[in-house]
């Protein structure tokens, strides 16, 4: 077939996490892994002559133990969206990220794994998940191994899985008491299909007004999601107040190195995260006390 | 290329094709089955005219390759009438003139039935929700909003579909 069409000329459906390994490495850099296909099939790489499908390895499951919360590769959207167990604490980050994205209809078939091994850097899935300090679980040829999620991103659309690894399952630890987390995402034209113009997620920990931790996630403003180190310092031991939120949301918007793009301008988004992170840190304080 | 035969039920009726690991649902039904009623807006997942419902759930079929609808139960808008009668949704739409050009109207209806299918008393918001995977540029959303929560109180009076 010509170059310049999305021709794959094979498709398969591995039993195994191993079958699925063994025909990613067998493949190379032909194959490509799909599972709710609403990337994968619109931006229909041409290079793709293999089509692995992830949907036949039961990676669709949310599950809870002492631990924490474990959430198959391939579990979709509007689970996610509806699950009892984003529906309080810090972890409503990640329903709050979900129910934000795309239209319900995409969110019936888009998966969270795909969201975050896309590696877009405007993805929502993946500030929400960096600031609940999640774990990515990666299969390969040589076995299985864990990434903090902060790791897991390298570049646009890369991310740090090998040519035969895929992803498994995304950990969440248990947060302390008195932690609050929150979500917020600012849209061109505020339609459901609009990706980010910028998006923000973060989580506090406090003890009276006490800031005893802090994570700050940017999307939109590098070439992969960022954690605003910076500005989580500042706060870290401090008594909060409004002051030192609003220092800590410029010290962020400082952090992130935003480009022109189609969306939006550089400078736009930098003032945008500055707004964006001063009003998630105030409604993650208000989560904090619950 | 390398064919794959798959089976698939598309409203109630079975059918086995050979396909091309590329090919697409929305391509299937209306090229090999002349199942026209799914409308291409966009194929590229942002406009929702393409909207089927899989194992009672809405889903895109500009999105969705047929190799994985392999077994699959598929109903689109040829299978809501029964014989010459009108589906409750159908009646709904022409009674409150919820329909312009019609481009849009195949995939609302068949976003509408999913959400019926797990809640048969939505709220105007869940429709309104609901109905924002639906572009419309004619007819806006009020009448469609109308229809879908008047079809679905006559559908709880009749409780039979
Ligand atoms: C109209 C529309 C609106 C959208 N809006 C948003 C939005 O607001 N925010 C947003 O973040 N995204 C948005 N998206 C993008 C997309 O829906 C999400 O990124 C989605 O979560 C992708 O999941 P998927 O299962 O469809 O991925 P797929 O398209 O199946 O896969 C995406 C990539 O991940 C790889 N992959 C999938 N599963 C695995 C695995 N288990 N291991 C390794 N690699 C894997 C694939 O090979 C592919 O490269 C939108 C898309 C559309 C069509
Ligand atoms: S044609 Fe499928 S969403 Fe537009
Ligand atoms: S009636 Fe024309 S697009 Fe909706």
């Amino acid at each position: 077939m010509k170059e310049g069409f999305f021709r794959p000329r094979e498709y398969h459906r591995p039993n195994n996490l191993q079958e699925a390994t063994w025909l990613l490495s067998s493949f190379g850099k032909r194959a490509k892994l799909i599972a709710g296909g609403t990337d994968l099939l619109v931006n229909k790489p041409p290079e793709v002559e293999c089509l692995i499908d992830v949907a036949s390895l039961d990676l669709n499951y949310i599950r809870k133990d002492g631990n924490g919360i474990t959430i198959g590769a391939a579990t979709t959207l509007d689970l996610i969206e509806r699950s009892p167990m984003f529906s309080a604490g810090p972890y409503v980050v990640l329903s709050e990220a979900a129910s934000n994205m795309a239209t319900p209809t995409v969110r019936n078939m888009a998966t969270i794994g795909g969201n975050i091994c896309n590696a877009s850097p405007a993805a929502d899935l993946s500030l929400a998940l960096m600031v609940l300090d999640s774990t990515v679980k990666i299969y390969g040829l040589d076995g299985s191994r864990v990434l903090p999620i902060g790791a897991f991103f390298e570049d646009v659309n890369k991310t740090a899985l090998a040519e035969d690894e895929l992803l498994v399952e995304i950990h969440i630890p248990m947060s302390p008491a008195g932690t609050g987390a929150s979500f917020l995402k600012l849209r061109h034209h505020q339609t459901a299909i609009d990706l980010a113009v910028v998006n923000v997620a973060t989580r506090l920990t406090c003890s009276d007004d006490f800031c005893e931790d802090a994570r700050i996630a940017l999307g939109a403003v590098a070439k992969r999601p960022i954690y605003a180190e910076k500005a989580k310092r500042l706060l870290t031991g401090k008594r909060l107040d409004g002051k030192l939120i609003q220092e800590a949301a410029e010290i962020a918007s400082k952090e992130a190195k935003p480009i022109d793009d189609v969306r939006s301008s550089a400078r736009y988004r930098r003032r945008m995260i500055a707004v964006l992170v001063k009003r998630a840190l105030e409604l993650s304080i208000t989560r904090c006390e619950t | 290329m390398t064919k794959r035969d798959i089976n698939i039920c598309v409203n109630g009726k079975w059918y086995e094709l050979a396909v091309e690991p590329y090919e697409t649902l929305l391509d299937i039904l209306r090229n090999r089955l002349g199942l026209t009623g799914t409308k291409s807006g966009c194929a590229k997942g942002e406009c929702g005219a393409c909207t089927v419902n899989i194992d009672g759930k809405a889903i895109l079929s500009c999105l969705t390759l047929a190799v994985q609808v392999d077994g699959k139960e598929i109903l689109t808008i040829e299978g809501l009438p029964k014989g010459a009668e009108l589906h409750p949704l159908q009646e709904s739409f022409v009674k409150h003139s919820a329909v312009q050009c019609g481009y849009c109207t195949p995939g609302m209806i068949m976003n509408a039935k999913a959400l019926l299918n797990h809640n048969s008393n939505p709220s105007e918001k869940e429709v309104r929700k609901t109905l924002s995977s639906n572009l419309c540029r004619c007819t806006g959303y009020e009448r469609p909003v109308k229809a879908i929560l008047d079809a679905a109180r006559i559908m709880r009076g009749k409780d039979e579909r």
